[in-house]
């Protein structure tokens, strides 16, 4: 076909823009290619399946720009992974939101043909990666590495409008596909280590002992807790702990340069923050600073370590969980003889190779607590322009669009620059304050919140929300029990039960947490009761006595934690925070999985 | 008596070497020989393999052939594990009614006379059953773990009765299972199988020493695991035991450590031996006229051995060791009524196979084939997915 020069290049879609897609269907705002929808609230037809509080990823409340991310987390991410892994009996999460609070359901499998279609994927997949899980997770590794590389070191400030624009639209696509990674490895490595945890049983031992085989591996967490530790005997040797143990982290560096040493002890903390400094202290929320920003929860833990007299030997409590670990595996081979003993040692060698528990507390670091900086960093970036500009009234203003609202304005002229869209900003920026109200209504709302919606279910099929999030049968019995009998429970429970997470007896005070931000309150000796733990809240076990939770099973963070510190933990109890108050006086046996009310605070 | 004929039918300990393995069985054969070199054993006799080779009369063969061609009618698995079980039991009871022919029973009545009057103890007398199976290739010595041994017999009925019992054992469900699977051998082809006669040691504690560490291999240093009373909590993997690692050489005492010792194994009240106190029986090692008893909370954190006796069990595992030439595990048993050195007890040793098989003396160990497949075990036991 001749094609002259002046013939037009543009055919225009003017004859077919419409906003149904068929006559009667509108697209949902948001919508993309889901494997099973994207982020919503709740709907009717939600009461027909359970739905389980995630308050130990989100517990404050997602602020609109975080709902972007939280799609690409765990409603996006874990989809796309459990497809292309091909998990059997699961298509991954979705989330439902109650105000701004975050609850995940799951997507069962339920045809034949789907599940045994997956399995055969699944051994296709699964395997590969699991003969050399080394150089896979290393591979894995190095892309998240080299992107933050890429990110962290990029000038923000000195960029044109689009240059910064095209950063935004990068640090979002880093974001889903760091995401993506997280879920890929998580079902691989739970399968591993829910195989070894079968067959733990099928040869007569406890499955729930096959976490504390595999504990004891060094972290980039342990690592930062041991730094924590050092700047805290750092502090004792310059004589600068009084502002560290009495200052509010705000006016905590001016104390400290006032002090002769505090600057040497300042510089310190500050090379320690460049190589420790980049995490969040939640997932997925865009609102949250890195350490860098604002180092509070890092004050805070040195701080409390100082306030334990005792201080906390840390190379003595790593030597003794290794003693114990390895003292746990050689008990287990004399339990088994023969051919189980050489299955024994193979799927420990598996899980050695590929350990959940490991990367459960690893990949953190690489991924939850840290994917979203890019991405804060370009919003707060372009919200600052958008200050001077007079469009919003304050850079953290974007936090409260969604992502389709900010992308639309950009999109439509707002990434030449801040002059652009003045009348779509105003349009937006009026909704702001609303939105700020609501976050308020609905973060203060947040403790009150049932644990779980809709239809509690006998049994959950999907085996790794049992171990990960915990919810076993006994737990679902409390929450059936606990809706029974009325909020709250009765005032006649004595004693919870939970899993048993790390073996001995504490009594002593209670302190009831339910967001990482009041850890500071923590005392040393008391016992932390709270919704359920995660990376942030590391520390604090350097100087609780023991540890209860609402969530979790064998492969959740308090229990791995509390192994490694050597201290008692039951998990999973469903109503441990709704049952015990701050002051109550309690009794944890971690190796009964029990917890006993001695006396209320009143008493 | 000295020295006996090869159609014997009854051979006493005193008389048993090495090389009678092929009439008494390897269990039995390397325990005479041990007793022949000066160690202590307990007190017994063999009844021959020859002896029970085609004892059960024609009425009996001819019920047992046609249980087993009906059942083979149902396939070849005999239509199931519950259907298998059923089969086992029909045959079971079938042998255990015979008795003895004339010749054997009246050969084992002068043996039993004869021990009961060398041990002092008259018709008070306890005694172990042990099946003893006869062959050497790797086959038959897997097949010999599927026989049972019966612990606490008292009086020459019960001993007649508990022989044709080890005999029967061979028809255990698991026995018949081995067979089916493993081919070979036809549920119709007689047990190669002699049976031991041996005085039960009262212990006081009992247990095993490994003359290398079991879990890793490391020739270095012995394992003691032991528990108070009979060593049959021990063998049965039923406590956690008292758990010693001996150095080499040196006979320091590397590790330490007292096990959770719930329970023990000890003999049974007067019924001894007797039908009720089977019952609860079912393992390859039955547990006849033995009870598994709570352990007196005064014992359960105290170890069962003190750091001499540990010492002195591992220095005879050794010299076993060095008689046999290769790694072995040893079961012994301290006598309740009997200081150390005079009241241990060797009541048996075998080869240590997982080590000593798994490094070969010359040439590169062969890679052993993978028994445990992360992927297609999750996919059965964890995700349910049918048909994997």
């Amino acid at each position: 076909m001749d094609v002259s020069a002046d013939s037009p290049r543009v055919f225009p879609v003017d004859d077919f823009v419409k906003e149904e897609l068929y006559p009667g269907y509108k697209q949902a705002f948001g919508s993309q290619p889901f494997v099973a929808g994207p982020v919503r609230p709740f709907s009717p037809a939600d009461n027909a399946r359970y739905w389980l509080r995630d308050s130990l990823h989100f517990s404050e409340g997602m602020v609109p720009a975080s709902i972007a991310t939280l799609d690409d987390a765990q409603t996006w991410g874990a989809q796309l992974g459990a497809e292309i892994v091909g998990v059997p009996p699961t298509r991954g999460s979705v989330n439902r939101l109650a105000g701004t609070h975050v609850y995940i359901g799951t997507i069962d499998v339920d045809t034949e043909w789907q599940v045994q279609a997956r399995a055969a994927r699944f051994g296709q997949y699964v395997s590969p990666i699991l003969a050399d899980f080394g150089s896979y997770w290393s591979m894995r590794a190095g892309e998240l590495t080299s992107a933050y590389e890429h990110f962290d070191n990029l000038d923000l400030a000195g960029m044109s409008p689009a240059e910064l624009w095209t950063v935004l639209r990068d640090a979002y696509a880093f974001h889903r596909r760091a995401w993506f990674i997280h879920f890929e490895v998580m079902y691989v490595l739970t399968a591993n280590y829910l195989a070894f945890y079968a067959l733990a049983e099928e040869i007569g031992l406890s499955g729930s002992q096959v976490s504390s085989f595999l504990s004891g591996q060094q972290t980039f967490y342990s690592q930062t807790d041991q730094e924590l530790w050092r700047l805290a005997r750092r502090a004792q040797s310059l004589g600068v702990t009084e502002p560290l143990l009495h200052g509010s982290p705000a006016d905590m560096p001016a104390r400290l340069l006032a002090l002769p040493n505090g600057a040497q002890w300042l510089a310190d903390f500050d090379a320690f923050l460049a190589v420790y400094g980049q995490r969040t202290e939640e997932t997925c929320r865009i609102d949250t600073p890195s350490w860098i920003e604002d180092p509070s929860p890092a004050l805070y833990s040195i701080g409390t370590f100082l306030a334990k007299p005792a201080g906390f030997n840390f190379h003595a409590a790593r030597e003794a969980a290794v003693a114990e670990r390895d003292a746990q595996i050689d008990q287990a081979r004399r339990a088994v003889n023969g051919v189980n003993l050489a299955r024994f040692n193979e799927a420990l060698a598996s899980n050695q190779a590929a350990n959940f528990a490991w990367w459960n507390e690893e990949h953190n670091y690489l991924i939850d607590r840290r994917a979203a900086i890019p991405v804060r960093r370009a919003t707060l970036e372009l919200g600052a322009r958008l200050t001077d500009a007079g469009r919003i009234a304050r850079p953290d203003d974007l936090f409260f669009l969604f992502k389709p609202e900010l992308f639309e304005v950009m999109e439509s002229g707002g990434a030449a620059g801040a002059d652009a869209g003045r009348g779509q900003w105003a349009e937006l920026a009026a909704m702001i304050p609303d939105r700020r109200a609501y976050f308020e209504h609905w973060r203060e709302r947040g403790p009150s919140l049932p644990t779980m919606l809709g239809t509690i279910p006998d049994t959950v099929p999907d085996p790794i929300m049992i171990e990960v999030f915990g919810l076993s049968g006994h737990f679902l019995e409390t929450l059936r029990a606990e809706s029974r009998s009325g909020s709250g429970g009765g005032s006649e429970v004595v004693e919870i039960r939970g899993f048993p997470a790390a073996k001995g007896v504490a009594e002593g005070v209670a302190r009831v947490i339910t967001t990482v931000g009041d850890l500071h309150t923590v005392l040393p000796g008391e016992i932390l009761v709270c919704g359920g733990t995660t990376t942030e809240w590391t520390p604090a076990f350097g100087v609780i006595m023991a540890c209860v939770c609402d969530t979790g099973g064998s492969l959740t963070h308090a229990a791995i934690v509390s192994r490694e510190y050597g201290i008692p933990c039951v998990v999973g109890t469903a109503v441990a925070t709704t049952m015990i108050k701050t002051g109550d006086r309690i009794r944890v046996d971690g190796r009964a999985g029990t917890v006993q009310v001695l006396a209320g605070d009143a008493a | 008596m000295s020295g006996s004929p090869d159609g014997e039918a009854v051979l006493e300990l005193g008389v048993i070497r090495a090389g009678d393995a092929g009439r008494v069985g390897p269990k039995m054969a390397r325990l005479g020989q041990l007793a022949s070199a000066g160690w202590r054993v307990p007190d017994g006799y063999a009844v021959t393999a020859s002896a029970l080779e085609g004892w059960l009369p024609a009425s009996a063969q001819a019920e047992l052939h046609r249980l087993f061609s009906t059942a083979a009618a149902g396939g070849t698995d005999y239509g199931g594990h519950q259907r298998l079980a059923a089969l086992s039991e029909q045959a079971r009871q079938i042998i255990e009614g015979q008795p003895l022919p004339s010749p054997v029973a009246d050969a084992v009545a002068a043996a039993q006379a004869r021990l009961e009057q060398r041990t002092g103890r008259g018709g008070a007398l306890r005694v172990a059953v042990r099946s003893s199976a006869v062959g050497e290739d790797g086959r038959a010595a897997s097949f010999a773990g599927q026989y049972e041994t019966y612990l606490g017999v008292r009086g020459l009925d019960e001993v007649l009765r508990h022989i044709a019992k080890c005999w029967a054992s061979g028809y255990s469900a698991h026995a018949l299972e081995y067979r089916r699977r493993f081919g070979g051998s036809s549920p119709l082809r007689a047990n190669d199988l002699a049976v031991g006669v041996l005085e039960l040691v009262d212990a006081r504690s009992a247990g095993v020493a490994f003359t290398l560490d079991p879990v890793t291999g490391d020739r270095g240093r012995l394992v003691v695991e032991a528990n108070w009373g009979l060593g049959e909590s021990v063998v049965s993997g039923q406590v956690t035991p008292d758990y010693w690692t001996v150095e080499r050489g040196s006979g320091r005492i590397l590790e330490r450590r007292v096990g959770a010792k719930l329970v023990w194994s000890v003999l049974a009240g007067a019924g001894a031996g007797n039908a009720d106190a089977e019952l609860g029986g079912t393992a390859a090692e039955g547990r006849s006229g033995t009870v598994l008893a709570p352990l007196p909370a005064e014992l359960a954190q105290v170890p069962c051995l003190s750091d001499d006796e540990v010492r002195y069990i591992c220095r005879q595992a050794a010299a076993i060791e060095a008689a046999e030439g290769t790694p072995q595990d040893v079961e012994w048993a301290i006598a309740r009524d009997l200081e150390v050195p005079d009241g241990v007890f060797f009541l048996q040793h075998r080869p240590e196979t997982t080590w000593s098989a798994a490094v070969p003396e010359s040439g590169a160990a062969p890679a052993p084939a993978p028994s445990f497949d992360p992927v297609q075990y999750a996919l059965r036991n964890v995700f349910k997915v049918p048909g994997t």
